[in-house]
């Protein structure tokens, strides 16, 4: 497959024109599949941008899965258990469509692991109470599933179809959540405490999590050009704070932004200033518990070295397919 | 509503016994398991070992509801607010998780134990507790190719695998022998048709691992000693510390009534 | 390695690539297509073949290497000489779904190239977005006795199913389950 390295200004007369068809093939709703000539820039902003995702599924395991083994109930244990296991799930799905592209799974890994791949900073806040069991899964997830929804519409056939499978799989998440914190808002004084505690530390987080104001988002314009995303940043923020502000004052919990109020005129919330330095300051690794996530998963790896091994080993004693019984 | 044999006071007392001891394995077994939730060392085996802990607690459920039927309990009561000395989990499943050898093991020794107690179970007169066992005895078929195969990539893939399964097997081999010891009431049950043909349980199960463990270059020598009697309600450190973690929540706030 | 995922639906529908899972052997990596692909509803079958082994064209490659006078190179090595049967699945339409290619039949062939342009030659509309050819002895099944124990528990467990939750918000009256 021919590489075009540079979309723009290229001497090549071949290379324009596919480019301009591939960019045909985009806006008139065609997916692009593996095998098909692409820019190198689409597939390179591609990788970057799911294993982003993978690598930020897989972080999430951990800030839940810690309290699954006090989740106080039999149900929310095995909902937990269920959700946790869905974000290695989503991770998996992730990785198989970076893998279409030419990418390595264990490179990808490698890269999460030392540190060099971004994650979502959003897991990189702790989980202090088993209320923020439920505000993640209300928030969180309920950003995820926005940005979620726009992605499932990306050209790429197999990004598009693992988002299709995960946002199937994210609304469950996003119930379980908020089921917890209704209750919880209308549960014992104790309860309630919990849950709007958990309010006040994953509200801001959530709103970020959407991504920088679209004036610092400069991928932004090239992505949507090329129908991997559809909407900008603050586009899908307005609909998540729209969609949730409502409803989690109807729980009868207080948003920790005095400066939110409703707009009659445009029908939408208006939200306060988000602090972007302590965004920036978690993305860079600053945040409270970026360090040890990336400690846990790390001895995750190295603890599981010699299971792999072991797989290998076999496989290879016993190549000769005897044919698959199941 | 499924029509059930009459059980006389003290056949219903030995049942509410056993559906607890079998609940409280299976709670306590897939609780050890969902701690590798996050943890795994392929994302694969991750996803699969979440799948089995919740077949297992799924199994809890069902026994404590049957238990439920007889005696008007709780599940989640039972779970999260008896303490440790009323538990009545076989040490087995109490053990801290260990290694990946350790958990894929026990497991496996587990899964053997149920090939044969399901389908007697599952030939109860005791029809709710008949239906149960045919249900779990679905996902338990399935168990035992997931863990039978790891005791194959275990014992025959490296050294130091091999080595690893050893010294897993040495550790939870007297526990796995007093997991199969008889209930205080199985004698009653046994009577009352509830547990048939269980005296043949123990030589099955021991027949299945050993053929299964040979096969993977493992001997794990003599059979374990049997106890004449369970000792359900010794409180080890293993259960205090897994019972600490999983009531933590629940606990702490004593007025919750719903989770 | 890795391993192309496919899972029948219910016994009238077609095998759907569904994604892949890392795996050591064949077995291994059905069980994993289990873990990861059965554990919500519903499947009948799955199938796993080795990414390697797959033979994939996409109606834009086919159309660059007819232009170019191209046969079809990287083709997966053939195991043996002679015919053999050939399993292929195609993907018709640009819609928006969470599967690719879906099985619709097998043909009779030496080489993978010859069996896709039958396959081609045979479908009544010709409309294929994407192809793939596997060789029958390529695709490791799961045991259909096995369904009952491999696929069906996933049905029992709804406290994973989006369907099982509608959420009241107190004060609000009824609110639809977003």
């Amino acid at each position: 497959m021919s590489a075009v390295t540079d979309v723009q200004g290229t001497q090549d007369p071949s290379a324009e024109e596919k480019a301009s068809s591939f960019e045909a093939r985009i806006a008139s709703g065609e997916k692009i599949e593996p095998g098909d000539w692409m820019p190198e820039e689409y597939r390179r902003q591609l990788i970057r941008m799911i294993s982003q995702h993978a690598h930020s599924e897989i972080v999430g395991m951990l800030p839940e899965g810690a309290w699954i083994t006090r989740a106080p109930s039999l149900r929310r244990k095995l909902v937990l258990i269920a959700k946790v296991q869905d974000e290695a799930g989503h991770g998996q799905y992730l990785y198989h469509a970076a893998e279409t592209l030419g990418a390595d799974r264990d490179e990808l890994v490698d890269a999460l692991l030392t540190g060099r791949a971004k994650y979502s900073s959003v897991f990189n806040y702790p989980t202090l109470t088993w209320a923020d069991v439920g505000m993640i899964g209300w928030l969180v997830d309920g950003a995820a599933i926005r940005n979620q929804l726009m992605l499932a519409q990306c050209s790429y056939g197999p990004y598009s179809r693992a988002m299709v499978r995960i946002c199937s799989e994210e609304t469950f998440h996003h119930k379980q959540g908020k089921e917890m914190v209704i209750r919880y808002a209308s549960g014992t004084p104790s309860q309630r405490r919990m849950v709007q505690d958990a309010l006040d530390r994953w509200w801001w987080p959530s709103v970020m999590m959407l991504g920088p104001h679209d004036s610092d988002s400069p991928n932004t314009p090239q992505l949507m050009k090329w129908g991997i995303k559809t909407k900008t940043n603050d586009e899908v923020r307005q609909e998540f704070i729209d969609e949730h502000v409502p409803e989690l004052q109807d729980a009868g919990l207080t948003v920790p932004d005095p400066d939110m109020r409703f707009d009659e005129t445009t029908g939408h919330w208006v939200h306060g200033p988000i602090d972007w330095d302590e965004f920036w300051r978690v993305v860079k690794g600053g945040g409270p518990c970026n360090a040890e996530r990336l400690a846990a998963r790390n001895a995750a790896h190295d603890e599981g070295a010699w299971v792999r091994e072991a797989l290998e080993a076999y496989a290879a004693k016993h190549q000769r397919t005897e044919s698959v019984v199941a | 509503m499924t029509p059930q044999t009459e059980l006389d006071a003290q056949v219903s007392q030995a049942l509410a016994y056993r559906l607890t001891a079998m609940g409280d394995d299976e709670l306590l077994l897939g609780h050890r398991n969902s701690e590798w939730t996050g943890h795994g060392p392929v994302l694969e085996e991750d996803i699969a070992l979440s799948n089995l802990a919740q077949d297992e607690i799924g199994h809890a459920v069902m026994w404590y509801g049957v238990r439920g039927e007889l005696d008007g309990s709780d599940a989640d009561d039972l779970a999260f607010r008896r303490d440790p000395a009323q538990f009545l989990s076989s040490t087995f499943v109490e053990l801290p998780r260990g290694d990946w050898a350790f958990t894929m093991l026990r497991q496996f020794l587990f899964d053997c134990y149920e090939a044969e107690s399901l389908p007697r179970l599952a030939r109860s007169a005791h029809r709710p507790l008949a239906d149960a066992a045919a249900k779990a005895q679905r996902e338990e078929l399935f168990h035992l190719r997931h863990t039978g195969l790891w005791v194959k990539r275990l014992g025959l893939g490296t050294d130091e695998s091999h080595h690893r399964s050893v010294a897993a097997l040495t550790a939870m081999w007297e526990a796995f022998g007093a997991l199969l010891a008889p209930l205080p009431g199985d004698e009653q049950l046994v009577g009352a048709g509830v547990l048939p043909d269980w005296s043949t349980l123990p030589a099955a199960v021991f027949a299945r691992v050993r053929a299964a463990l040979a096969a993977a270059d493992l001997d794990p020598g003599e059979d374990p000693v049997v106890p004449p009697l369970a000792q359900r309600n010794t409180v080890s450190e293993a259960r205090t510390e897994l019972l600490g973690t999983m009531q933590a929540v629940a606990r702490a706030d004593p007025e919750a009534v719903t989770w | 390695m890795r391993w192309e995922v496919f899972k029948q639906d219910t016994p009238k529908k077609a095998h759907q690539a569904v994604g892949s899972v890392h795996g050591a052997d064949a077995e291994h990596a059905l069980l994993n297509a289990r873990h990861v692909f059965g554990r919500r509803p519903a499947a009948v079958s799955m199938w796993v073949v080795r990414a390697d082994r797959i033979y994939s064209r996409t109606a834009e490659e086919l159309a660059a290497e007819s232009s170019a006078g191209a046969d079809g190179t990287d083709t997966p090595p053939a195991t043996g000489t002679g015919p053999r049967t050939y399993l292929v699945f195609r993907k018709s339409s640009h819609r928006r779904s969470m599967t690719f290619v879906e099985h619709v039949g097998e043909v009779e062939a030496s080489h993978p190239r010859d069996a896709l342009v039958s396959a081609m030659s045979r479908s009544a509309d010709g409309e294929g977005l994407a192809w793939w050819v596997i060789e029958e002895g390529d695709v490791h099944r799961s045991d259909p006795d096995a369904a009952e124990s491999w696929f069906e528990p996933a049905l029992d467990k709804t406290y994973k199913q989006q369907s099982q939750y509608g959420t009241v918000a107190p004060g609000a009256g009824k609110r639809s389950a977003s």
